[in-house]
């Protein structure tokens, strides 16, 4: 573990962006989001209103720009990025998605299904995540075998102890970083960390136990479960815009028929829209089936696939939603369905 | 790495009005670049993604066989947007194709089997595909059945190369409309009624597609006839984007469409709930 003084951080952002466009978390207006900063004094350090995810993943991104037939994709050589501040519910969110958008699939051809824009980013990217040092009541990234000082998927972790960043390399990458900066991992911080750890934790709601959740939603086959589940959402999509884990996007053109840009925009399955066909019919048309979609994807359809959920505990849909949903309670419903049988 | 998302330039070569309407039309396109024809290496069952740079892309099941080289074939059918600007083409337009996506037919499963294919209305074009690559392997494969019904005889596409197939020899093809009309010397009814009729062997494939409700009606009468889960196979759509499994649109249960699919056995889609 290396420290850094609070009064040194603006330098260590300053010869970060040699190497690197640094993202952090910013204020915009009365919310908060991760954009590229210039200066150290930009960074807040609150839980963001929007996820990580825009950083490789932007909530509108040209995919290529078109002029006649000819066409021209967006530069993607770009300096690689710095991600500083991330807590470890959004650090797990990237790698749910990086399955997604890595996860390459293989035809006659030989091609590989990857996502170029996504893959490149994040690939090169060097993640600090930042322990969570003061979980809100509605976190529960403990229920996912995480907790606010999970370092999975850090390239560096980071703890904050007031007067200085702690900084501790965990991946190669990591590592790597640390010997080019000449950082040397001695000094002992670890029982500052410790306790800093156990008043987080200390701190969140108690943990429950989903591993009867995947099954049960196997079984579960009556729409009224659904339906009561609905009751309160109004379909506003909300949930899946700041929800570090929803990958799902429109392509559309923009620009005249010789001259523009095809782009991809955050989507969300709980727009009636999202399925609707040119015949009119829709497969998920009522607003029960929608939220079982959400639901069934997190809990149950990505767990099939990969073994893990498509949630990380953020709690930022329980916050945002304007009906005052708390997917903690569909889950806890679920998990009591189960042992009511 | 590739890119996926680009697509290729391809060129209208031809244009084919299926039926009075003018509803239905057939584009032949070739590759403007020699290396994406070489690339591009699909089988039936595939789909693009047609692109018109400005308006978008819609996904369109491969109606060529890869046995036809240097040509792509879709048969569209006006209904929006992007379909109602891929109608205004004209000869010589150059268009976007990204593809090919999504899996294929039996083909390779198939072989030495009896076959027996099943296809309604304008969702003929990748059974198009399929029977013409069957034909020119010609000895790889058993007897192959096919049955095709559409409302009323100017709905069938490819109508002339359905006269070709009814008369040879080693294809037994069945025509079908929905009621009698003048004229009309072939069968009258419904596919699934003229499906349990034809009595396929249950020891044959069947690949099955065509509007939601003809699949739906046509599968019991096949298991009823004592197919198997495993040798049934049908192609689905849903509302596609990406066609690379990435944008979440198609997802049907854990399956993503344009990426597990179009096509699925019925023992696969049995297992994912509210397939049909
Ligand atoms: C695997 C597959 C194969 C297909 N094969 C054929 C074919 O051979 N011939 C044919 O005429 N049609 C086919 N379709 C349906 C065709 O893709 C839609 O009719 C078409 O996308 C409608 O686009 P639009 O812009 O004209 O309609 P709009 O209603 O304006 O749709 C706007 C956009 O929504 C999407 N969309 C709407 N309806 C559908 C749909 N049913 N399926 C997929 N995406 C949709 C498209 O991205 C489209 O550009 C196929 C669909 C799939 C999924
Ligand atoms: S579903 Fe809710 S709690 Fe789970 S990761 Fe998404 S926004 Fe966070
Ligand atoms: S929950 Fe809905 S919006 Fe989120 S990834 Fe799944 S399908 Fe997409
Ligand atoms: S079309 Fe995007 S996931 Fe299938």
């Amino acid at each position: 573990m290396i420290e850094i003084k609070k009064k040194q951080f603006g330098d260590f952002i300053k010869n970060l962006m040699e190497t690197y466009r640094v993202f952090a978390p910013t204020k915009d207006g009365k919310k908060s989001s991760f954009s590229e900063i210039k200066k150290a004094d930009e960074i807040v350090d609150v839980h963001t209103t929007k996820s990580a995810k825009s950083v490789f993943f932007p909530q509108a991104e040209v995919l290529f720009n078109y002029s006649e037939n000819e066409i021209e994709v967006p530069n993607l050589e770009q300096k690689p990025i710095a991600l500083w501040g991330i807590h470890s519910c959004d650090t797990k969110g990237l790698l749910s998605l990086d399955k997604v958008f890595k996860n390459a699939h293989q035809l006659p051809n030989n091609k590989m299904y990857e996502d170029p824009y996504w893959n490149k980013k994040y690939a090169e990217s060097l993640i600090f995540t930042l322990a969570c040092n003061e979980p809100l009541t509605t976190c529960f990234c403990n229920w996912f075998e995480s907790g606010p000082f999970d370092k999975t998927g850090a390239d560096i972790f980071v703890v904050d102890n007031g007067e200085s960043f702690l900084l501790e390399a965990i991946s190669d990458k990591g590592q790597t970083f640390f010997i080019q900066s000449g950082f040397d991992q001695e000094g002992e911080h670890q029982h500052a960390v410790f306790s800093l750890k156990k008043k987080a934790e200390s701190m969140m709601e108690e943990k429950q136990d989903i591993s009867s959740v995947f099954e049960t939603l196997n079984e579960i086959q009556e729409k009224e479960f659904w339906e009561e589940i609905t009751q309160k959402c109004i379909n506003c999509g909300a949930c899946t815009f700041v929800c570090p884990t929803c990958h799902c996007f429109d392509v559309s053109d923009e620009g005249k028929h010789q001259k523009g840009k095809r782009i991809r925009v955050w989507d969300s399955c709980m727009f009636g829209i999202f399925t609707e066909e040119a015949s009119g019919h829709n497969p998920r048309g009522l607003s029960y089936q929608r939220v079982q979609q959400r639901i069934m994807h997190k809990f149950n359809y990505f767990y099939d696939n990969y073994e893990e959920h498509l949630c990380s505990g953020c709690g930022r849909c329980i916050r945002v939603c304007p009906t005052n949903l708390d997917i903690r309670e569909i889950v806890k419903k679920i998990i009591k369905r189960k042992n009511n049988v | 790495m590739c890119n996926t998302y680009i697509p290729f330039q391809m060129k209208i070569e031809n244009i084919i009005d299926e039926n009075p309407d003018r509803s239905l039309r057939t584009f032949d396109l070739s590759f403007v670049k020699k290396e994406d024809e070489e690339a591009f290496k699909y089988l039936p069952g595939q789909f693009c993604e047609f692109s018109i740079l400005g308006k978008g892309e819609s996904p369109f099941g491969i109606a060529s066989s890869p046995t036809e080289k240097g040509l792509l074939k879709f048969t569209v059918s006006r209904i929006g947007l992007v379909t109602n600007e891929i109608h205004h083409l004209q000869i010589g337009d150059i268009v976007g194709m990204r593809g090919p996506l999504g899996n294929w037919y039996p083909v390779e499963k198939m072989k030495g089997k009896d076959i027996v294919i099943i296809g309604g209305g304008f969702a003929f074009t990748t059974l198009r595909s399929l029977i013409v690559y069957l034909l020119e392997n010609r000895a790889d494969y058993g007897k192959i059945t096919v049955i095709y019904g559409a409302r009323t005889p100017e709905l069938f596409i490819f109508k002339e190369e359905l006269k070709e197939w009814d008369k040879r020899e080693d294809l037994i093809l069945h025509l079908t409309i929905d009621k009698p009309i003048k004229g009309w010397n072939k069968l009258c009814g419904f596919v699934p009624t003229i499906t349990k009729n034809v009595e396929p062997d249950p020891t044959s494939w069947a690949i099955v597609c065509g509007p939601p409700i003809m699949i739906k009606f046509t599968l019991p009468v096949l298991s009823e006839l004592g197919f198997d889960d495993n040798i049934i196979y049908t192609s689905l759509e849903r509302r596609m984007k990406c066609g690379i499994g990435k944008c979440g649109r198609c997802g049907i249960g854990s399956k993503y469409i344009c990426i597990d699919g179009p096509v699925f056995s019925l023992a696969e889609l049995k297992k994912i709930p509210d397939a049909f």
